[in-house]
Parts: structure tokens; C-alpha cells; sequence
């Protein structure tokens, strides 16, 4: 029973990421003073906010067996949308992020209708809805770049709800507390719920999970959906972190997410994975994006990195699973 | 219906391939009656067939790949980087173009060996493959290339002899190896043991391998023929449109995949076909180039692209249930 | 014993070229054990799923508490009471034992799913069928025996009042048996109604009150489990009447070489130093009750599984096996039980699969040479009788005999000396049998040798030279066929207890 096993509260994978981060710090500390810096705690917080979203979100497939490849080019279309709304035709900011949200929803829908109902491989199901919204966003807004409101400016205020600047110029990064509390909420939703241990269920044993008598494919529809809630939260996350918006942008996101999601444990046959290992996977990722500059790798090598541990963390689990 | 499909000549051409054919000439008189004529016109048969060429050595190589029931979309980023290295390597460093052109092709052999590899010996999951590789494609691309664009020389320049391969002196060059390409990959398919082992392993690799068939080596081999197109393909697509940027090439992986699948290529594995591949890139080219000339930005397209996609996977999928 | 509580009439039920039930009979009263037995194929399974609602009767009644009823589905026959364990476990490796035993039926708290609860009613059925077993496991650390003793406790927790046991000590211990031999008394105190099918006859006379035999898919008849032997129920079983006449005397010469020897094979649990010797000409019949570990054994030798160690000659050498290319290169073919998935590729044509393990033959440059591949694919068309078309005809058209033809026409075109045919006849109707049969004594008088696992005792009987018995992956005995009766290879499938 050593799979059991805990450590200060933890489940073994979790001390495990959480060490690889902690010796990801000291290592980029030690081969660069500069990094040890309040500006790199805000820049890995920064770019941390939508990739941890979007994991957040894609655990849920991820652990039923499937994949959504459409969160990256679908987070950046629901932002430009609902800039657009904001932006062109001088909505209010809370409906401009209602939009991007519920885009992100409907999107999640369509997915889990084409993978949990008409049964198309959730891989290419995915890949197609990844085209999908590629296109929607520049098609619907005209193909222009978005720019939200500017924290200075009066709308500015969402952006606060990521990074606040107090009058004597201090960054807080306060984003943290809000992903903290969704880390909450969905390691409940994931643990605790009904929805969450049938998407467990699915994973394990999508056949007994039937016979049990559960509605397979309800819940594993309710996958994708929450995958495309989060997609949408991490638009409004993106939105309020780059100044402009580009169309187009946003393919290949859903690897660092998904990199995280493995990388913290989550299996990709199915069946296993948690909230927590999901969140600090994501930040060996994003430390890998801010930290390589200060050791002399251009910011790229992050890529070719990323995908490495991925084929790394499967390999991992193969290997284990053979044993 | 059924007296149709029956018919003996239906029957030896494919009753889907007709189909197929259909729609291939009702879009283009469709496209040309919206566009008032001007879609009948030379030079945009001309823009068409150099997006079928480029587009088509990618789906004929991902043909291969869902042959053995496998997936790869790394195919449009590993394009790239095979251009964009290679280009870099020409325009930087003044390797001559021969040597570039061959380094295009040994790029996307690279990837292929290393897909193929993964997938067939160590059992790591297509798709997650197809990911990892995406990003080490752009990944390497960026380093190399420092995030530079680059551009192949022109035809007038030192080495623009290289764009040849899609016309020379109007003769159109690009068609010939393309149809060429084509037929050996036919034959690479239906009359070698290359393909026999391919279709057969897609369609029950247990049986394969207990019949003592060497599987791993034939389901990685179909990554590599796979390489080796992608690796055509750069060269096409740089003989096309000159310039290259790190960062992108994902939007060809769903094209090449539409293709593929519109052509009757089952994405279960077993069942494939080339000539299908062929006319389905034909219809994504056609449909590209009509959206523009519709006055559309290319956004319809991906759009249009993935509705394809998922029509045709899933008239796959339901025809294999009614089939069990 | 108490008063009927469910009474199965006339029962039929027909798939495609098999009449699996032929008017059968069942009666199962309140508080009693009641053994369901019969060889392989005899139809118990089916009429459990009949009974169960995964499959539906032809004709015939099910009355249960005194209502004629007919299910839909497993989980309206469980609302109803009537509950299996199956052979093969349904359970949710990836969550607790709890959450296995209540999924789709939570306790919930608001919108929180009440684990507390779960684990204590749990641990309070758990207490109350005297297993020891920690709710808050996870359900993949536990060992077999324990996950069957957790199916048990789902089933006693829908307030079942009948429930069946499909083969439940397949893969027990022995202690683990005694445990749910425990639960099984006391269920049987508090007045439910069990069935317990099972092919070990020890079990059935410790556990069962009577016994009712199936055979062919036919009702034969009940007895009273005390009041009757070993050797009643065992006649029952196999009481037959066989058609055609069993092989008296090997027709291998004494002095025919050894083909294939085998030492010490161990792959598992299932092949346990496993040992025998293969004659040229010889057909050797593998007898053994499902899962003695015949198919295993079978796929360890051919290298389709890992195996831990074991020597294998052929003609005295010794050679390397490691997976089937290696096989397959010393001249063995494996024709699978389960054709379809290990066998052909139903979707290609009978050419594509008769050349299959021998490309190499068939290739003129780099190109496949179609002409000779239909030649000799036609050519064993014609020698095996195969109906088919032609050639070019897809294997999935075609009906089991004529696939199973077509997968002895692949390793017949490699050439294989030596060829193991795991049930050779399963699935495949009467008058097809036949021709396998003849097929198989054709290719051991030319000169090939064949290893044939069987569960059909007669198969075994018409069939084999000599016999080789397994049980729970031990070889417990070998056999000329002049000395295998059906009485004695079936004493020495089933196992003792004590």
C-alpha cells in the first residue's frame, strides 16, 4: 500500500512536483542572482494565472480518458469576443467578461457533445474545435487585435483582479488568492461531488461505470463542459494580463496546460489525477518559461523543453504501469 | 440508390470516390458563378494547385500515419520548422540550396523516426506524441532561427533554381511530382509488403503480431514515410510562399487531416486511400481558395475546415458501428 | 429449505448457428445453495444473462415471487433483487472500496457526497458478513480475493434475495474460499436464495444443498447434493451420447521422433512448470476445466506472453522464443480460441490473410506478386474446402469454420511443422466440425504435428493420441488414449480442497 503514502498532507506525486519546483528555484537562484527578484515572483505569477486555469479545466477530460486541444486557440477567441463587446460596441467590462465566460461554456458543450455523445475520439474532436474557435474570433471581430480597457483607465478595474497596484506603486499579485480558491473549489468538485466521482469513474471503467447504472454520458459531457468554463476564466485571465489581443494567437497554449495537467500526475489513460498535482505541475512549466532567460536559453527552449517532460511524465507513468 | 452503387463500373471506381468527384465539380461551378467568372481564370487555378501540392504531400503523409489506426498532428509545425531551419541555415550560414533542400527532407525524417519511435516501440500514446513534438518543432524552429522570419531566395536570385519544382517556364513541374509522389505512394499502399503490413496491423495489430510480423518496425515506418513527405511538403510550401515564420503552421495540420478522412481513410486504421486523399485535398484547396475569393477572410476556412472534419470522422464512426 | 422463490420454464434461446438453450429448466427455492454445473459451453452462462435481462428469451417463462416478470437490464433485475458477482470483476481500480460499493447510489450531503457515511455503512456490512476489509482502500490494492468479497458485499447491500455466483473461487486462495464459504452460510441463514455455478466438485459438495446439471444447452436434471457422489454428478455431466467413435489406440508409431519439447515452463500463476513432449504426427489433446491455463501455456510456448523460464526444443535443439517472430521462425503456427481478435484481420480478404506469415515468399522485387498469392491462396481454398467466392472476398463475410480454414491455410503457406490449435472448433456449427476434424488427422498424416487444447471432452477423446490434463496451471496428469476415459481426465481437471 505505498501508493498511500503522504507526506506533510500530500499524496506522493504532489511532494514529488512541488520538490521539482522548489529545486527548479534554488537551481535558477544559484546559476542567476537576478532571478531571486520580486519582479520574477510577479512574471511567474503572471503568465501563471491562464495556464493554471486552463489545466484546472483540462484535468477533468484528461482524467476521463480524453484531451481538449481546444482550450488555447479558444481562450484568445473568447477574449477577443468579448473585447470586442466591450471595446466596438461600448458594452460594459462585466458583460465583455460574462461573454467570454459563457463562450467558453458553449464551446465546452459542443465538445462534449461530439466526444461523450456522437463518440468521435476526443483527440480530433478537439483538434476540429480548436480550428473552430481559431477562426470565430477574428471572424466575428473582424480579424483586428483587441486591446481591453488599461488598468490606468477607468474600465481598468478588472484588471486589479490579477494584479493591483497600490497608490505607492507596490505590484500585488493578488491573482494568486482568487486561483487558490478555484484550486479549492474544484479539488472539491473533483473529490466530493457526484460529478467529480463519475469522472473519475468514466476514466477507470467507462463500461462498469454503466452497468452501475451512473448516466455516462451526462457526466462525461460535464467534462468537457468544465473544461470550457475554465477555458473561458482563463480568457478573462489572458485579457487582463496581455495589452493587445492578436487574433489567431493562442494555438499551442494548451500544451502548457497540459503539460502541467501530466506532469502533476494526471494520467493519460485515465482514472487519476488531482486538483493540487495538476496546480503545482503548472508551475514547473512556468518557472521553465520565466527561468530559462536568467540562465542564458532563449525563452523557446521552453517549448522544446515542455514537450519533452510530457513525453518524460508519460513514459513515467507507462513504465509504472507495467510494473 | 442501391441499383446505382451496384452498378459494375460504380463499383470498380468506388461509389464514395464518385461522390467525392460530384462535390469537387459542383463547388467549383458553385465558386464560379458566386465570383462571376473571375474564379475560372488561370492564375487562380494556379493559387490552387500550389496549395494542393504543398498540402497534399502532408495529408498523403498523415494518410499513412491513420493507415496504422495512429494520429499525427505535428505535421503543419514539423512543415515549418523543416523550412525554417533549413532556410536559415541557406540564407545565414550560405549552405548551398541543394544541400538545403535535402536538409528540409532529412528534418522531417528526423521527426518521423522520432514519432515513430515513441508510438511504436515505447508505446506512448499518438496524440500525446503528435503534442510533444508540436512544440519541440516550433521550439527548435525559434531557437535556431532566433525567432526570425526567413525567406527563401527569389526566383531571379542565387538558388532560386529550387523553384522549379512547381513550374518551369510554365511547364507546371509541381503537378507531375506531385502526381508522381501520389503514385508511388499508391503503390507503396496496395502492391508492397510495406503497405500490406501497414493496412493489416491498423486493422488488428494482435493478429499481425502473432502471425510473427515484426509490427513495431512497420508501424514506425509509416511515421517515417510520413517524415519524409512533411519534409516534400517544406519545400513546396517555401517554393510557394517564400517566407516562413517560427510560431505557426498548426492551421495545416487539420487541413491535411480533412483531406485525408474526406477521402474515405478510416481514422480506426485498416482502410485507406490514396487517390481519396488526393481528390480531398483537392476540395480543401478549392474550398480555401473560394473563401477568398468570396471576399472571406482565411478564419471561415478553419472554421469550415473543422465543421469537415468532424462531418467526415463521424460518418466514419457510425458507419463502423452499423458495420459491428 | 424454504418455498420457491424463483422458477425458470422452459426456457429457449437461440444465436445464429447455435441453439444455446433448449427448453431449460431451473428452480431456485429461499435459503437454499444451488449448484448450477455443467461442461463449458452447456448453457449456464447464458441462462443466467436470460435470467438477468442482458439477453432476451426466445420463448419460455421466468417467474419470480409469484409474478412472471422479464427484465430489460441488470439494473432493473437488481431494483427487483436478483443480483450476479460475476467471473470477471466490475470494479473501479482507481477508487475506494466505499466508493465501488455505493457508485451510482451515493449518500450525499447537499451537493457533498457523504464519504463518512459511505464508509460507515461499509464498514458496518462489512461487520456484518465478518470480512475484514478497510472501506477507505483503494480497490486496485486489494488482492482478487478481497475485490470478490467486495462484489458479494455490493450485492448483499441491494438487499438482493437472489443472487448468483458466476465461478466466484476462480481465482481464490484457499483461505479465501473458506471466507466466502462463511458469507455463504450465513446469507443462507438469513433466507436468501443463491446460485453457485462452479466447475469444482469439492466446493459444490461442501457448499451447495442441490445440484442441478445442464449439458448441450439442455436441462438434464436436479439432484440432492448429500445424497448423491462425485461420480453421479460427473455421469451427469458428461453422460452423453457420443457420435462418433472415440480413438482407442494412438496411431502415432512408438518410435516416432520428438517434434517439440517442452521443460519447466513458467509464465504467472497460470503455467506452473509445465513439461511435455510433442511427437511428429502426433496430435496431442491439452484437457482441462476453463482457466487451468491451457491457452496460457499455449502462449508462453509461442512467445505471445513473457514467460519467467522454461527450455523448449524442437528436433532436439534447443531454441529461443521470445515472441512470435522467433515462433514462428521454428516452424509454429497458434491458431487462437479467439479468432477474430488474435487470428485474422477480418476486414482484408482471404488472400491477404493466407499469405500473411509468409510475405517474404511472395514477393517478386519490392512489389507484391498478386498472381501467385491467389494461386496458392486458391490452392488451399481448394484443399481445406473453404467456402468462400473467391479469393478476394473480405474474412469478415465469411462464417467461423471457413475463417477458422482460412487461418490454418496461413500457417499451412509458412510451412509450419508444428501447429497448436487453442479449441479449434469453438463457435463453428456441427457440420463444419467435422471437416476441421478430418482437416487436423489429414495434416498429422502428412507428417505435422498438432497441439490441441479442447474443452469438449469428446473433441478430446475423437481427437488426441495422448492427453495432457491442467489444472490451476499445473499439469496433473498425461494420458495415452487408451487408458483417458472421460471419468478420469475429469477427475484429473477438477481440483480437491483438501
Amino acid at each position: 500500500m505505498t501508493k498511500n503514502k503522504k507526506f506533510l498532507g500530500l499524496k506522493g506525486r504532489e511532494a514529488m512536483v512541488l520538490g521539482i519546483n522548489i529545486a527548479m528555484i534554488i537551481l535558477f537562484s544559484v546559476l542567476s542572482p537576478t532571478f531571486r527578484s520580486y519582479p520574477t515572483v510577479i512574471s511567474v505569477l503572471d503568465i501563471s494565472y491562464y495556464i493554471t486555469l486552463m489545466a484546472l479545466g483540462v484535468t477533468f477530460p484528461l482524467i476521463t480518458g480524453g484531451v481538449d486541444l481546444s482550450i488555447g486557440t479558444g481562450l484568445v477567441s473568447y477574449a477577443l469576443i468579448g473585447g470586442y463587446l466591450v471595446v466596438h460596441k461600448g458594452m460594459p467590462v462585466g458583460v465583455g467578461l460574462l461573454a467570454c465566460v459563457l463562450m467558453g461554456i458553449l464551446i465546452g458543450i459542443l465538445n462534449g457533445v461530439l466526444v461523450a455523445i456522437m463518440d468521435l475520439p476526443p483527440f480530433l474532436a478537439t483538434l476540429c474545435t480548436c480550428m473552430i474557435t481559431r477562426g470565430l474570433g477574428p471572424a466575428l471581430c473582424g480579424g483586428m487585435g483587441i486591446s481591453w480597457p488599461s488598468a490606468m483607465s477607468d474600465q481598468g478595474a478588472f484588471r486589479s483582479l490579477f494584479k493591483l497596484t497600490t497608490a505607492d506603486g507596490t505590484i500585488v499579485p493578488i491573482g494568486i488568492v482568487s486561483v487558490i480558491i478555484l484550486v479549492i473549489i474544484m479539488s472539491f468538485v473533483l473529490d466530493h461531488t457526484r460529478v467529480g466521482r463519475y469522472i473519475i469513474a468514466i476514466g477507470s471503467n467507462k463500461e462498469a461505470t454503466r452497468l452501475a447504472g451512473v448516466n455516462v454520458k451526462f457526466y462525461h459531457m460535464m467534462a468537457y463542459v468544465i473544461c470550457g468554463l475554465f477555458a473561458g476564466l482563463a480568457g478573462v485571465a489572458y485579457a487582463a494580463y496581455v495589452a493587445t489581443i492578436y487574433p489567431g494567437s493562442g494555438a499551442g497554449f494548451e500544451l502548457d496546460a497540459i503539460g502541467g495537467a501530466i506532469v502533476g500526475g494526471v494520467s493519460t489513460s485515465g482514472g487519476v489525477g488531482t486538483i493540487l498535482g495538476t496546480f503545482f505541475g503548472v508551475f514547473v512549466i512556468c518557472l521553465m518559461k520565466v527561468g530559462l532567460p536568467f540562465i542564458g536559453l532563449q525563452a523557446n527552449w521552453q517549448q522544446i523543453f515542455t514537450g519533452i517532460v510530457l513525453i518524460a511524465a508519460v513514459l513515467i507513468d507507462l513504465v509504472k504501469k507495467k510494473k | 440508390m442501391e441499383k446505382i452503387k451496384q452498378h459494375p463500373l460504380v463499383k470498380k471506381v468506388g461509389f464514395n470516390r464518385i461522390v467525392l468527384i460530384v462535390l469537387l465539380i459542383l463547388m467549383y461551378l458553385a465558386f464560379g458563378l458566386m465570383t462571376g467568372g473571375s474564379f475560372f481564370t488561370a492564375s487562380r487555378i494556379m493559387n490552387t494547385l500550389n496549395y494542393v501540392y504543398f498540402l497534399g504531400f502532408l495529408s498523403l503523409g498523415v494518410t499513412f500515419v491513420i493507415a496504422t489506426g495512429g494520429i499525427d498532428f505535428s505535421i503543419g509545425p514539423v512543415m515549418f520548422c523543416c523550412s525554417l531551419v533549413s532556410g536559415y541555415a541557406l540564407v545565414t550560414y550560405g549552405v548551398p540550396m541543394a544541400a538545403s533542400l535535402v536538409m528540409s527532407i532529412l528534418i522531417g525524417v528526423a521527426f518521423g523516426v522520432f514519432n515513430g519511435y515513441l508510438v511504436a516501440y515505447w508505446k506512448v500514446p499518438p496524440f500525446i506524441v503528435s503534442m510533444a513534438s508540436m512544440n519541440i518543432a516550433k521550439g527548435i524552429a525559434a531557437v535556431f532561427t532566433k525567432t526570425q522570419s526567413v525567406s527563401w531566395p527569389q526566383s531571379n536570385a542565387e538558388g532560386g533554381w529550387f523553384r522549379n519544382v512547381i513550374s518551369m517556364n510554365g511547364f507546371p513541374v509541381g503537378l507531375v511530382i506531385f502526381g508522381g509522389v501520389a503514385i508511388i505512394c499508391a503503390v507503396i499502399l496496395n502492391k508492397t509488403k510495406w503497405g500490406r503490413y501497414i493496412l493489416c496491423l491498423g486493422s488488428n495489430k494482435e493478429a499481425v503480431r502473432l502471425s510473427g510480423v515484426n509490427i513495431k518496425k512497420w508501424e514506425m515506418l509509416a511515421y517515417i514515410i510520413c517524415g519524409i513527405l512533411v519534409g516534400i511538403a517544406s519545400i513546396f510550401f517555401v517554393a510557394t510562399y517564400t517566407t516562413v515564420q517560427p510560431g505557426y503552421g498548426d492551421q495545416y495540420n487539420n487541413e491535411a487531416i480533412a483531406g485525408c478522412v474526406m477521402g474515405g481513410t478510416s481514422m480506426a486504421g485498416g482502410l485507406a486511400s490514396i487517390s481519396g486523399t488526393v481528390i480531398g485535398v483537392i476540395i480543401i484547396s478549392l474550398l480555401q481558395q473560394g473563401i477568398l475569393a468570396l471576399g472571406f477572410t482565411k478564419d471561415y476556412q478553419y472554421i469550415i475546415t473543422g465543421l469537415i472534419v468532424i462531418a467526415a470522422v463521424y460518418s466514419d464512426v457510425s458507419a463502423r458501428r452499423r458495420r459491428n | 429449505m424454504g418455498d420457491i422463490i424463483l422458477t425458470m420454464k422452459d426456457i429457449d434461446k437461440s444465436f445464429p448457428g447455435v441453439h444455446a438453450l433448449d427448453h431449460v429448466d431451473l428452480e431456485v427455492r429461499k435459503g437454499e445453495v444451488l449448484a448450477l454445473m455443467g461442461e463449458n459451453g452447456a448453457g449456464k452462462s447464458t441462462l443466467m444473462k436470460v435470467l438477468t435481462g442482458i439477453y432476451k428469451k426466445d420463448s419460455g417463462t421466468i417467474t419470480y415471487e409469484g409474478k412472471e416478470i422479464e427484465f430489460k437490464n441488470t439494473r432493473e433485475a437488481q431494483d427487483a433483487g436478483i443480483v450476479i458477482v460475476h467471473q470477471e470483476l466490475n470494479m473501479l481500480g482507481h477508487l475506494t472500496v466505499a466508493q465501488n460499493l455505493f457508485i451510482g447510489r451515493e449518500f450525499k450531503k447537499g451537493i457533498k457526497i457523504d464519504d463518512k457515511k459511505m464508509n460507515e455503512e461499509a464498514k458496518k456490512l462489512f461487520d456484518r458478513l465478518h470480512v475484514d476489509i478497510n472501506p477507505k482502500e483503494k480497490m486496485s490494492n486489494l488482492t482478487v480475493g478481497k475485490q470478490q468479497m467486495c462484489e458479494i458485499a455490493k450485492a448483499v447491500s441491494f438487499d438482493a434475495k437472489v443472487i448468483i455466483f458466476d465461478e466466484p473461487s476462480a481465482a481464490l486462495t484457499e483461505s479465501e474460499i473458506e471466507e466466502m464459504f462463511k458469507i455463504i452460510r450465513d446469507l443462507r441463514e438469513k433466507d436468501i436464495a443463491m446460485v453457485y455455478i462452479s466447475h469444482r466438485m469439492d466446493e459444490i459438495k461442501v457448499i451447495t444443498d442441490r445440484v442441478t446439471v445442464m449439458r448441450d444447452g439442455t436441462y438434464v436434471g436436479t439432484l440432492i447434493t448429500k445424497d448423491s457422489t462425485k461420480e453421479d454428478i460427473i455421469n451427469m455431466m458428461v453422460g452423453r451420447v457420443i457420435y462418433e467413435e472415440p480413438k482407442t489406440e494412438s496411431a502415432v508409431p512408438e518410435d516416432a521422433p520428438v517434434v517439440l519439447k517442452v521443460e519447466h515452463l513458467n509464465a504467472g500463476k497460470m503455467v506452473q512448470d509445465v513439461s511435455f513432449e510433442l511427437h511428429k504426427g502426433e496430435i496431442l489433446g491439452f484437457s482441462g476445466l476453463m482457466g487451468a491455463g491451457r491457452t496460457e501455456t499455449a502462449r508462453a510456448l509461442f512467445g505471445a506472453d513473457p514467460k519467467e523460464s522454461g527450455d523448449i526444443y524442437i528436433n532436439g535443439e534447443k531454441v529461443t522464443i521470445n515472441n512470435p517472430q522467433d515462433a514462428v521462425r521454428c516452424g509454429i503456427g497458434y491458431l487462437s480460441e479467439d479468432r477474430k481478435r488474435y487470428g485474422i484481420v477480418v476486414q482484408k480478404s482471404v488472400a491477404e490473410n493466407t499469405t500473411m506469415a509468409s510475405m517474404k515468399d511472395f514477393m517478386s522485387g519490392i512489389f507484391i506478386n498478386k498472381k501467385k498469392e491467389k494461386e496458392v491462396s486458391e490452392q488451399y481454398v481448394e484443399a481445406l474446402a473453404t467456402k468462400t467466392p473467391d479469393v478476394d472476398q473480405l474474412v469478415v463475410n465469411l462464417s467461423g469454420g471457413n475463417q477458422q480454414k482460412v487461418v490454418i491455410a496461413k500457417w499451412l503457406t509458412r510451412d509450419c511443422e508444428i501447429l497448436i490449435f487453442d479449441e479449434p472448433t469453438r463457435g463453428i456449427d456441427v457440420g463444419a466440425k467435422n471437416e476441421i476434424y478430418k482437416l487436423m488427422n489429414k495434416l498429422v498424416a502428412e507428417g505435422k504435428s498438432i497441439i490441441m487444447i479442447s474443452s469438449e471432452m469428446t473433441e478430446i477423446l475423437r481427437m488426441s493420441d495422448r492427453v495432457v490434463v491442467m489444472c490451476e496451471g499445473k499439469k496433473t496428469g498425461e494420458l495415452d488414449i487408451s487408458e483417458a476415459k472421460q471419468e478420469t481426465i475429469m477427475n484429473l481437471a477438477t481440483r480437491e480442497i483438501e
